[in-house]
């Protein structure tokens, strides 16, 4: 009788969690919307890339549209890894462009999953800064180019200009016991190795010892006020004057400078972490020449230009980047100074990455 | 022939838990087997956890915190389920839907709203300062383990309270009465009749909360600062960041089997009161 009473009681609880569950599943309906298609004669470029980066942008993508009679199809990717998958599972002519980061070029390129690219039917290409044109991650191991730099961005340092009356201007602040407390850096393996690694004077993309980088982290653990994850979480501590300076992406500190948050952002003297992503042609791609001239669209000074001012990251090209004011350049670390200062995120395998993790965890857990 | 149809009833339902249930628990379990260089089946990952202290440490840091979850629950949700099945007769609709309140917010939210509470000059802080109970402006709760506790405990404890509620609103009054008739006074009629008639009900409450306290980590890793992982969060890291799938895939079936051995001895306790 009472057994009878207990299991009742749980089920009519479980029931009640799964209503909910599903209600809330519910709730989480905003697909993914690919272009409108008004006539259906136009040729489509199937586009892989991040939400709200720029070739979904109506008014940098229609000049571009109109003069290719093209429509440009965007289909959004939620992480590097995802994109390595879709790029593999991918059916002929279902992809013709894509963006993947420097951490994944590689493993891309060695599957086979991209076109060769001839930098020479790319006008645009010989005004990205010297250093993109030889980005070494775009080049497979035959020698040949796979992909083309598109933007940069950097995770270094952003600060509260109300609470700090002098600019954090090294890395190694971020683990000086003077600021304990007023801390915060990412919930991130791969940040918080590479930044250990700045500190300690080794290689980032090829640290050569783990072990002291993992000491300098359990050292550094308490000065922090939190981890953060998300970008939102970050934004919450922040504006709730929890913490005084800490780890930041370049983009979200211009986002939330943009919307009057008091804060400043950083590249400072010893370095901090970059990134590039790159327009590559995927392998199945039906459409090349369009592909082409799309690339070099992208990388053209305008759409560059337009896009970096409008809160876009910084730019590849050169001449779009010298164009930008060069305060706002400064304040969000689109600089040509932060640029030369930084390690870019290089491409780990996997063997790496699950130690550079457990080693995290260790700290962590410490 | 009536016997067949109603096993053919049944159907549904049985398949249901084969698809939904038994097929990606055997899924898991094939992952949780397999070598990371595809070599195939392998203890490897198992004796990966085993051979690490951080893993037993996070463990050990999940358990302490959902016994204590379980424990505050407890205490906070008996008595309110009480004066809900005992005392109040006429606002118990009301005060029952006030209870079940969290249920209805989004996670994230509530666990926000105690971040903005708790922390430093937050409501909490400048409340206490007004009262003159707390000096400074620095509190301290925030992003410490009585925070994660705070936040868990919040959300969980309705579910305690209903289970209790169930258990006391069947009681009937008349075995108050006889037990005050037969000269018991009402500590002991509380200790020999209410409680062991409510153990039903607090023994699932528990498993209710301590159960799913084992596997949470998003309330660790927003409220509980740099001390915030817990074993869920491995899990979690394995599969989203790291694409380790056969070593997310054992330690969750470690976990499994933690919550399946709990769960037995749990009620195998709460059997005690069942007859």
């Amino acid at each position: 009788m009472k057994r009878n009473f207990l299991t009742r009681a749980g089920a009519g609880i479980l029931s009640l969690v799964m209503l909910l569950g599903l209600a809330a599943c519910g709730g989480d309906t905003n697909g993914e919307t690919a272009g409108g298609g008004d006539s259906g004669e136009k040729t489509k470029l199937y586009v892989v890339n991040w939400k709200d980066y720029a070739s979904d942008d109506k008014e940098l993508m229609a000049a571009f549209e109109e003069e290719y009679n093209c429509e440009i199809v965007n289909t959004y990717m939620e992480s590097e890894e995802q994109l390595l998958t879709s790029l593999k599972t991918a059916s002929e002519g279902s992809i013709d462009v894509c963006l993947p980061n420097c951490t994944i070029l590689p493993a891309a390129i060695e599957a086979g999953l991209l076109k060769e690219i001839d930098t020479s039917k790319l006008d645009n290409f010989f005004k990205l800064y010297e250093r993109f044109q030889s980005q070494k991650e775009c080049v497979g191991e035959d020698g040949k180019m796979y992909a083309v730099p598109f933007v940069w961005g950097s995770t270094a340092i952003a600060y509260n200009t109300e609470l700090m009356s002098e600019a954090p201007t090294t890395l190694a602040s971020l683990f000086d016991e003077q600021y304990a407390g007023k801390i915060t850096i990412r919930d991130d393996y791969n940040d918080a190795v590479m930044a250990a690694a700045i500190v300690l004077g080794q290689d980032p993309a090829a640290p050569s010892d783990l072990d002291a980088i993992k000491d300098l982290l359990i050292k550094q653990k308490p000065l922090n006020r939190t981890y953060w994850q998300t970008g939102d979480e970050f934004s919450k501590l922040f504006a709730g004057g929890q913490i005084e300076f800490g780890m930041m992406w370049s983009g979200q500190a211009a986002t939330m400078k943009n919307e009057g948050e008091p804060i400043a952002f950083v590249v400072p003297e010893d370095g901090a972490i970059g990134w590039v992503d790159n327009w590559a042609i995927a392998s199945g791609s039906q459409n090349e020449e369009l592909a082409y001239a799309f690339i070099n669209y992208m990388i053209s000074k305008d759409v560059q230009y337009n896009w970096a001012t409008k809160g876009g990251p910084a730019p590849a090209n050169q001449e779009a980047a010298e164009a930008v004011d060069p305060e706002y350049a400064a304040a969000c670390g689109m600089d040509e100074d932060s640029l030369n200062r930084l390690y870019f995120m290089a491409y780990q395998d996997d063997a790496t990455k699950a130690k550079w993790a457990e080693l995290w965890t260790e700290v962590k857990a410490s | 022939m009536e016997h067949k149809k109603r096993r053919l009833l049944t159907l549904p339902a049985v398949g249901w838990l084969l698809v939904f249930t038994v097929l990606p628990l055997l899924i898991m379990l094939f992952y949780s087997v397999q070598a990371d260089d595809g070599s195939g089946f392998t203890f490897a990952n198992y004796l990966r956890f085993f051979s690490k202290g951080m893993y037993l440490k996070l463990t050990g840091r999940t358990i302490v915190w959902a016994v204590l979850v379980t424990v505050f629950s407890l205490l906070i949700a008996y008595p309110l389920a009480y004066i809900l099945a005992k005392k109040l007769k006429g606002a118990r609709g009301i005060i029952l839907v006030l209870i079940i309140i969290p249920f209805f917010t989004n996670q994230l939210v509530r666990i926000y709203s105690w971040l903005i509470f708790l922390q430093d000059g937050g409501v909490l802080n400048r409340l206490l300062g007004a009262l003159g109970l707390s000096s400074g402006d620095t509190l301290g709760i925030l992003y410490t383990q009585a925070a994660v506790i705070i936040g868990l405990v919040h959300a969980y404890f309705p579910y305690m309270v209903i289970t209790i509620y169930m258990a006391l609103e069947r009681m009937d009054d008349a075995m108050l009465e006889a037990s005050a008739s037969l000269g018991a006074t009402k500590m002991t009629t509380f200790r020999r009749v209410v409680f062991p008639a409510s153990m039903p009900g607090v023994v699932s409450g528990i498993l209710i909360v301590f159960v799913p306290c084992l596997g949470t980590f998003v309330e660790p890793r927003i409220l509980g600062g740099t001390d915030g992982m817990v074993i869920g969060t491995v899990i979690e890291d394995q599969f989203t960041e790291l694409y380790g799938w056969n070593f997310g895939a054992a330690i969750a079936f470690l976990l499994l089997a933690m919550v399946l051995l709990s769960m037995m001895a749990i009620s195998k306790w709460g059997r005690r009161y069942d007859v």
